[in-house]
């Protein structure tokens, strides 16, 4: 589903992706983690483009990104979840479901209600349709932010350290709902602490430091025999 | 010193009715400022850069001249190049417009780089164009933030209108000066004048302030 060849990605003479490759299947949920500044933001950012590789080969669902593909084409079969949710302030919860589906999709307004209902329930959130995302939690307002790009019906979701800014009671109702999807057999690149979640629901686990994949392997392996000091080192810190 | 009280009075119609004319140049003018200014502020930080340039000069020419210039270029400078009069009315609106233009253009562009990035990030990884993310998400937010300065500019447009009285246009201050010519009463009719004009601006910067309150108690004020 996704095929990165050689990535390399520098701000100036910073480089901060030093060669990267990874292949994730169809209904892969790969979990990325690794210390602060490590670059695995800036690899799942890659992903969709958010961020320019400044060298090597990045393809999505078999088309290569490129400054001459339709980038808008390929980012609607990738969702993507931030850090700070960054739902739009201005619309109801269902109004931002809405939105790219009625504008990227041409999807008619009753039909992108309907779906936006739809996935408001499966996120646990059918009665707050109607408000803004400033009168939710955090918990919420990233749900609603998952609701919203499944409202594209992507073919793969990125998760960019989705429950980093929340409390910590609110973080548990963010990974269920993101665990339900990996049940349901979406692809996932996830870059996160959270460490349960990692072992429980990913099917591959990558320790990335210094801007390349240090060591990677089916979750339980990595985490019990480490192979790379670095990342036993990480992994004695966070465990 | 005589004080004319009858003359404040008797004259008093006359000057409404200019400045009836002062707020309707003055609104059409703003109207078309914004417009430019959205279009000139949104092309001032787009990612193609002649286009970014073209609106710099835009901006730097029309702020770094006078409006009196200005008023003067549309109204005798134009006619010499297409050969036809301009109707003083169509001078005033299109030259304060056009003015007032560059500093809603910059006003516009304070106010989007203001939008948390992570907007125009969000409704690009949803799959809109940088065009769909900015007319639906990033600018609707940003204007809701500068419409106290909006507000600023119409008051300083509504007191700098008072230049087209140089063409022979019939608004406030031009009634006042053709009042003046008929019946030497200076004094009198340019103190009414200036009062006509600070109850306006008065007014004007209530309302505003009432449409901020009313923006920033209603649920939808951006976070």
């Amino acid at each position: 589903m996704i095929d990165i060849k050689g990535l390399r990605k520098s701000y100036g003479s910073n480089e901060v992706l030093r060669g990267i490759d990874l292949h994730v299947d169809e209904k892969e949920v790969v979990v990325i983690i690794g210390p602060s500044g490590s670059g695995k933001s800036t690899l799942l950012r890659c992903i969709n483009y958010l961020e320019q590789p400044t060298e090597g080969i990045i393809s999505v669902d078999g088309t290569v990104l490129d400054g001459e593909t339709n980038i808008n084409k390929v980012r609607a079969e990738v969702g993507m979840v931030f850090q700070h949710f960054n739902l739009f302030p201005h619309m109801t919860v269902q109004q931002n479901i809405m939105l790219a589906p009625m504008k990227v999709r041409h999807v008619s307004a009753d039909e992108a209600a309907i779906q936006a209902t739809s996935l408001l329930e499966m996120v646990g959130l059918k009665d707050k349709a109607m408000s803004y995302p400033e009168q939710l939690s955090g918990g919420q307002q990233q749900r609603v932010a998952i609701a919203r790009a499944l409202a594209m019906r992507p073919k793969v979701m990125l998760f960019d350290e989705p429950t980093s800014a929340l409390d910590p009671e609110m973080v548990g109702e963010v990974l269920d709902v993101m665990k339900r999807l990996a049940h349901e057999g979406m692809t996932m690149v996830v870059v996160t602490h959270e460490m349960g979640f990692a072992r429980e629901v990913g099917d591959r686990l990558l320790f990335v430091d210094q801007g390349v994949i240090l060591e990677q392997g089916k979750p339980k392996d990595v985490f019990e025999h480490p192979t790379a000091p670095r990342t036993k080192e990480f992994l004695s810190k966070v465990l | 010193m005589d004080f004319n009280f009858d003359l404040i009075i008797e004259s008093f119609p006359l000057l409404l009715m200019g400045a009836g004319v002062t707020i309707k140049i003055t609104t059409l003018s703003v109207l078309l400022g914004v417009i430019i200014g959205l279009v000139v502020g949104i092309l001032r930080i787009c990612t193609l850069k002649p286009l970014r340039i073209l609106a710099m000069v835009y901006i730097d020419f029309l702020r770094g001249t006078p409006l009196l210039v200005q008023i003067f270029l549309v109204y005798f400078a134009l006619p010499v190049i297409t050969g036809q009069r301009v109707d003083p009315y169509f001078a005033a609106i299109i030259s304060c417009g056009v003015n007032s233009g560059a500093y809603v253009a910059e006003i516009i562009r304070s106010g989007i780089q203001s939008i948390d990035k992570g907007q125009m990030e969000a409704g690009r990884s949803l799959g809109m164009t940088w065009l769909q993310t900015m007319r639906y998400v990033v600018v609707p937010q940003a204007v809701k933030r500068v419409i106290p300065q909006i507000g600023n500019e119409f008051i300083a447009l509504l007191k700098d209108s008072s230049l087209v009285s140089v063409i022979g246009f019939e608004e406030l201050t031009r009634r006042g000066q053709l009042i003046i010519a008929r019946t030497y009463g200076s004094l009198e009719i340019w103190l009414s004048v200036a009062v006509i004009y600070l109850v306006m601006t008065l007014t004007i910067s209530r309302l505003v302030a009432f449409l901020e309150w009313k923006f920033n108690t209603s649920r939808r004020s951006a976070a």
